[in-house]
């Protein structure tokens, strides 16, 4: 945890944010998985699997919101290099969901798990912040 | 532009992560101002040469690519 708090905290972000950030986080997953156990032990109502559903909602919102604070304390070079990061990630999520959609057409492969779409941004995400981070070494 | 961060560092006897730490970025912002493949904001550019009790200018040296063109 502290490994994590300070590599976070040596781009600028504040040591509390960081900290709070990853606590944010570890508990959204732990919601995360708690409600995906509770759809699948519990037999409950339309309303209550509605509510069980959405429960990982308000801690989404607190990482998104504390994700935006964390790089509003970034300094200008982590800025950039985040911002390259998210524009690799965005349009190359985009060209892969197109040929994943003629490659559909061509019906070479089945239909889009939405799940995945969201596991190739982060990769792609990834190699946009490694790509910045070696054109400017 | 060209900057003198290396030699002002060398004489202040600072570790890239000391200069870091005295401007307030990540020691990976100084490694690229210092390689010249990235170039500050002005506050920035101010907070570094500051450090090394400098005017900017002393720090950061600008060439005017249209006026090297020209002659």
């Amino acid at each position: 945890m502290k490994y994590l708090t300070d590599r976070i905290a040596c781009s600028g972000v504040n040591p509390r944010t960081a900290k709070v950030l990853l606590l944010t986080l570890l508990s959204s997953v732990v919601i995360d998985i708690g409600a995906i156990w509770a759809l699948r032990h519990f037999e409950l109502g339309s309303a209550a699997r509605i509510a069980v559903a959405l429960s990982p909602v308000p801690g989404k919102i607190a990482v998104i919101a504390l994700i935006l604070r964390a790089i509003r304390q970034l300094d200008e070079f982590q800025k950039r290099v985040h911002f390259e990061a998210v524009t690799v990630a965005f349009l190359s999520t985009g060209v892969a969901v197109f040929v994943y959609g003629y490659l559909q057409k061509a019906q070479a492969v089945g239909p889009l798990d939405l799940g995945r779409v969201w596991t190739f941004m982060l990769l792609f995400y990834a190699i946009g912040v490694f790509i910045a981070r070696k054109h400017y070494r | 532009m060209k900057n003198r961060m290396r030699v002002l560092r060398a004489e202040k006897d600072w570790t890239q992560a000391q200069l870091a730490s005295v401007t307030g970025v990540s020691r990976q912002a100084i490694v690229a101002i210092e390689n010249g493949k990235y170039e500050p904001a002005l506050p920035l550019a101010f907070k570094i040469a500051r450090a090394f009790e400098k005017n900017v200018e002393e720090v950061f040296i600008w060439e005017n690519h249209t006026e090297k063109e020209a002659t």
